[in-house]
C-alpha cells in the first residue's frame, strides 16, 4: 500500500534517525529520553483513545507495571536488560488481559475504572507487605544493568515499534475497523466486525508499548520508587499531548509531544506551580476551542493529515 | 468491632457528603466533575480563613463556603458547560476539561498559600455550641468527645456526621419537595424528553450545578477535621474517594450515595482496624468490583423515582 | 399449486423479558427467500424487538430462531451478518467521523457473506451517495444517513435485510423511489422484513403481513384481508393507524 510506506517515510523514518542521532550533538540525554518516552506513551493514548474510543486515565498503570517487571527481573533473576524489558511489556499485557473487562464499561466509567485500576496496582506495588518482591515503598536501585546509552537505543526500537504499529492502523481495515467500534460498536458488529475481539487486541497493543517503555524507563533511570514510574503525570501528559495534537491521525500526537513538552521544559521545574497553572489554562482551552486538536485546524479546511 | 463500625457510620455519613455534589452534577448534567475535590480543598481553606482570620468556629464557614461556591458554580456553569454540551462527546471532553480545572484549582492555591499541610485544632469546631450541648447533656461547656455505646468518638466527627445528615435531607427536601428540584430530577432520568417539553435545562443544570459546588465546599469545612490535616494537593485524593462513594451508591441517584458512603466508611474502618496494610487498595477495587459487578450501584437505577 | 417455497427464516415461540415486561411473548412466524414480509402492529407491540432478537442484539429467553436450517437464536451480531442477516436502524447509526466511503468499506471488508465481489461504486451510485462519497457521514441528511445504513447493511450482500422504519420521513418522490429499490432486491432473491408505520407503503411493497400484538402475532395474510379481520381492527382502533 503506497500510503503506508509514504507515512513510513515522510513520519516514522525522519523522526527515529532524528531522535537516535541527536545524542551525539545534544549534550542533554534524559531530556532526549523523555522525548521518546512521551512519542511512545502519547501513541500509545492515540492507540486505544485515538481508534476505538475509550481514554486510559490510568493508563500509567501499564508503564509502571512495566518498570517493575523490569526491576524484579533483573533483581530477582539477574536478567540481562533487553530480556527484562521484554518481559516488562510481558507483564503489562498481562494486566491488560486483567483488565479487559473494564472494556465493557462505557464512556467516563471505563475512564474512572482505569484510574483506579492503576492506583491499585500502585498500592499493591508499594505495599510495605511485599516489601520482598517489589522492595515496597522503599524503591529499587539497579546499579548492574546502568546502561543509559543502550536503554536510549532500546527506546528508539520501541518507538519505532509503536509508530509501525499507529502507521499500520491508520491505513489498514483493521484501524478504520476500529474507529467503526469507536463510533457505534452496534453498527459495527452489523457490519461484521468483532467488537470484542478487536477493542481488546487494540486494549493489549497499547498496553504493550506502555510496558516496554517502563521497562526502558527502569533501564535508564535505574533508582526510582513506585511514585515516579506510577505517577499520574504521565497518563495525564500522554493524553494530553496525544490530544493537543489530534488523536487518530500519526503525525497528532507527535506535534503535540514536541510542541507542548518542549514548552514544559523551557519553563522549567524551577515553579512548579506557575507551570500547572499554565498547562490547566492549556488544557481548558484546548477542550473548549479545539477539542479535535490542532490537526483539525488542518482537517477542517478538508486538507489530508496523515 | 464495635468502635470501626460506629466510626465507620460516621465517617460514611460525611463521605456522602463528600460525593453528593458530584453525583448531583453527573447525573443532571453527564459531566464528570474531576475538580470536586478541589472545590473540597477549598472549602477547607474557608474553613482555615474563618478559624485564622477571624477567630470563629469553623462551623460558621459552611453557610458561607455554600453561598460562596454556590454563586461561584453558577458562574462556572454559564461559562463552561454550555460551550462544553454542543461538543459531540460532552462526558469525554467534561472529563478532560475539570481535569484542568482541577490543576488550575490547586496551583493557584498553592501560589497563593504555597504546599505546607494546614490543620484547625479539632476543639474549635462546634465550639460555639459546646454551651448548648453541656446544657442538654449535662458535662463541662467544653468540646470534649461524644460517647456513643460506652466508646469515646471525637466530637468533630459526630459534628461532620450531623451537618452531612442534614446535608442529605436537605437535598432529599429539594429533589422532591420543591418545584425546581422536581424539574431537575424529570432531567436526570430523561434528558431528552425534558428538552423537548420545554424545560429550561441550562437553568436546572446551573442549579444542580451551583447546589453540587456548595455541598462540595461544605464537606471540605470539615476535611481538616475528618482528615487530620489538608494541603492544596489533596483534592485529587479527594476526589477519587468522592467517585467510589457516588459509584457505590449508584452514579446519577444522589440519595443512593448516603448509602454508598455509610457502606464505603464502614468498610474503610474495618479494613483499616483488621488489615491496615492493605486499607490504601480498599477504595480502588471495591470501585472496580462494583463497576463491573453492579454497574448501576448498590441501590440500582430501578429505585429512583421519576 | 406450486410447492411452499423453502423457508429462510423460521422464527417459533420467541419469548423476550425486560424484567418482567414480555417484549415478546411466544412470537413465530417465518420469511422465504424473495419475499417481501411486513411486520405492523401498535407502538410497543414488540417490532423492534422482533427484529432485534433476529440481528442479534437481543438472545432470546425461550423458543428457537433458525436460519438457513441452523438455529441461530442468541448468536453474536457479526457472526449472523458472516450467515446472511443485515439490518437499518430505525435512528440511522453511520459511523459519523468516517467518510461515506469508509463506512461501506468497513461493512464490505468484514460483513460481506458472499463469495460474489460487490462493485461498491455501483451501490454508492445507484443509492445517490456517490457525489458524498468522501464526505463525513456527519454532514449528511438525515435521509442520506438512512440510504447510507441501507448501502451498509447491502454492502455485506446479505440473504435477509430487516428494515427498522426506512420509510419515516422520506417525501413522496424518495418513498416511491426506495420502495421500488426494495422490490428490486426482492426480486433477486433477497428475503426483506419491513417493520413500518406507513400503511400505504406497506401496502405497496408487502407480499404478506404479520399482525403483532403485544409480542405476538394475531394475524398472518395480506393486509387487504387484514384490514376485515375484526380482532387486527380492534388492536388498531382509536390508534393513529385506524386503517
Amino acid at each position: 500500500m503506497p500510503d503506508t510506506l509514504r507515512h513510513y517515510l515522510i513520519i516514522a523514518v525522519p523522526l527515529l534517525i532524528v531522535m537516535a542521532v541527536l545524542p551525539s550533538v545534544y549534550s542533554n540525554h534524559l531530556l532526549l529520553f523523555n522525548f521518546v518516552i512521551f512519542f511512545i506513551l502519547a501513541q500509545g493514548v492515540n492507540i486505544i483513545y485515538g481508534f476505538t474510543g475509550y481514554l486510559p486515565f490510568g493508563y500509567v498503570g501499564f508503564f509502571g507495571a512495566g518498570a517493575y517487571g523490569f526491576a524484579i527481573m533483573v533483581m530477582h533473576l539477574n536478567a540481562p536488560a533487553p530480556l527484562a524489558v521484554l518481559v516488562g511489556g510481558a507483564v503489562a499485557v498481562v494486566l491488560g488481559l486483567i483488565l479487559t473487562p473494564l472494556l465493557r464499561l462505557a464512556g467516563a466509567y471505563f475512564s474512572i475504572a482505569n484510574l483506579a485500576a492503576a492506583l491499585a496496582v500502585l498500592h499493591l506495588v508499594a505495599n510495605p507487605a511485599l516489601e520482598q518482591i517489589t522492595k515496597g515503598p522503599y524503591g529499587v536501585a539497579l546499579n548492574g544493568t546502568f546502561n543509559p546509552t543502550m536503554a536510549y537505543a532500546g527506546g528508539i526500537l520501541i518507538l519505532a515499534l509503536t509508530l509501525g504499529i499507529v502507521v499500520y492502523l491508520k491505513n489498514s481495515s483493521f484501524g478504520l475497523a476500529l474507529q467503526a467500534v469507536r463510533e457505534d460498536s452496534f453498527s459495527a458488529s452489523m457490519s461484521g466486525v468483532n467488537v470484542v475481539k478487536m477493542r481488546t487486541v487494540a486494549w493489549l497493543a497499547s498496553a504493550l508499548v506502555a510496558g516496554l517503555a517502563g521497562g526502558v524507563f527502569a533501564w535508564y533511570v535505574s533508582v526510582f520508587y513506585p511514585d515516579n514510574v506510577f505517577s499520574a503525570d504521565f497518563s495525564i501528559f500522554a493524553i494530553v499531548f496525544a490530544l493537543f495534537g489530534g488523536v487518530a491521525t500519526i503525525s497528532g500526537p507527535l506535534i503535540g509531544v514536541i510542541i507542548l513538552y518542549g514548552i514544559y521544559n523551557l519553563i522549567g521545574f524551577t515553579t512548579p506551580q506557575y507551570f500547572q497553572l499554565i498547562y490547566g489554562l492549556l488544557i481548558m482551552a484546548l477542550v473548549l476551542f479545539l477539542p479535535a486538536g490542532l490537526v483539525s485546524l488542518a482537517t477542517r479546511r478538508g486538507w489530508y493529515v496523515p | 468491632m464495635l468502635y470501626p463500625l460506629v466510626a465507620g457510620v460516621l465517617f460514611g455519613l460525611y463521605f456522602s457528603l463528600v460525593g453528593i455534589g458530584l453525583n448531583l452534577v453527573f447525573g443532571v448534567m453527564r459531566i464528570v466533575n474531576l475538580a470536586h475535590g478541589d472545590f473540597l480543598m477549598l472549602g477547607a481553606f474557608v474553613a482555615f480563613g474563618i478559624y485564622t482570620a477571624a477567630g470563629l468556629d469553623p462551623l460558621v464557614g459552611i453557610p458561607v463556603a455554600f453561598a460562596l461556591f454556590c454563586v461561584a458554580g453558577l458562574l462556572l456553569y454559564w461559562v463552561l458547560v454550555p460551550r462544553l454540551q454542543r461538543a459531540r462527546d460532552p462526558e469525554m471532553l467534561s472529563f478532560i476539561l475539570f481535569f484542568g480545572f482541577s490543576q488550575v484549582i490547586e496551583a493557584l492555591t498553592t501560589i497563593v498559600f504555597g504546599t505546607s499541610e494546614r490543620s484547625i485544632p479539632s476543639r474549635q469546631l462546634a465550639s460555639s455550641l459546646a454551651g448548648i450541648r453541656a446544657s442538654l447533656f449535662g458535662g463541662e461547656a467544653t468540646n470534649g468527645p461524644f460517647r456513643i455505646f460506652g466508646l469515646s468518638f471525637p466530637a468533630s466527627w459526630v459534628v461532620a456526621a450531623t451537618v452531612s445528615v442534614i446535608a442529605i435531607i436537605c437535598v432529599y427536601l429539594y429533589l422532591y419537595r420543591t418545584r425546581l428540584g422536581t424539574l431537575t430530577r424529570a432531567v436526570m432520568s430523561r434528558r431528552d424528553e425534558a428538552v423537548a417539553t420545554g424545560i429550561n435545562v441550562d437553568r436546572v443544570s446551573a442549579a444542580a450545578f451551583g447546589i453540587g459546588l456548595g455541598l462540595a465546599a461544605v464537606a471540605g469545612v470539615f476535611a481538616p477535621f475528618m482528615f487530620g490535616s489538608f494541603t492544596p494537593a489533596f483534592g485529587i485524593d479527594a476526589t477519587v474517594t468522592s467517585f467510589v462513594v457516588v459509584v457505590l451508591g449508584s452514579l446519577g441517584n444522589p440519595l443512593g450515595t448516603a448509602l454508598g458512603g455509610v457502606v464505603y466508611g464502614v468498610s474503610y474502618m474495618l479494613v483499616q482496624t483488621y488489615l491496615s496494610s492493605w486499607a490504601d487498595l480498599l477504595p480502588y477495587v471495591l470501585l472496580i468490583a462494583i463497576l463491573l459487578l453492579r454497574p448501576s450501584g448498590l441501590l440500582g437505577r430501578r429505585v429512583r423515582v421519576a | 399449486m406450486s410447492p411452499e417455497p423453502e423457508r429462510l427464516l423460521e422464527v417459533s415461540g420467541v419469548v423476550k423479558r425486560f424484567g418482567g415486561f414480555h417484549a415478546l411473548d411466544g412470537l413465530s412466524f417465518h420469511v422465504s427467500p424473495g419475499e417481501i414480509l411486513g411486520l405492523v402492529g401498535p407502538n410497543g407491540s414488540g417490532k423492534t424487538t422482533a427484529i432485534n432478537v433476529i440481528s442479534g442484539l437481543y438472545a432470546p429467553d425461550a423458543g428457537s430462531v433458525s436460519f438457513l436450517r441452523s438455529p441461530v437464536g442468541g448468536m453474536a451480531s457479526h457472526k449472523l451478518v458472516h450467515l446472511g442477516i443485515n439490518r437499518t436502524f430505525q435512528v440511522p447509526k453511520p459511523f459519523m467521523s468516517l467518510t461515506v466511503k469508509q463506512n461501506v468499506e468497513v461493512a464490505h471488508t468484514y460483513g460481506n457473506a458472499s463469495d460474489k465481489a460487490l462493485p461498491m461504486a455501483d451501490l454508492l451510485e445507484r443509492f445517490h451517495l456517490a457525489e458524498v462519497a468522501n464526505r463525513p457521514a456527519s454532514d449528511l441528511t438525515n435521509v442520506q444517513q438512512k440510504t447510507l445504513d441501507l448501502v451498509r447493511a447491502l454492502a455485506t450482500q446479505p440473504k435477509l435485510l430487516l428494515l427498522d422504519e426506512l420509510a419515516a420521513g422520506l417525501n413522496p418522490t424518495e418513498l416511491d423511489w426506495i420502495a421500488g429499490e426494495i422490490k428490486t432486491l426482492a426480486q433477486s432473491g433477497l428475503a426483506i422484513i419491513v417493520v413500518e408505520h406507513l400503511m400505504g407503503f406497506i401496502e405497496q411493497i408487502t407480499d404478506r403481513v404479520i399482525v403483532m400484538n403485544a409480542g405476538k402475532e394475531i394475524f398472518e395474510g395480506t393486509l387487504a384481508v387484514a384490514v376485515t379481520v375484526p380482532e387486527v381492527v380492534e388492536v388498531f382502533l382509536g390508534g393513529e393507524h385506524a386503517a
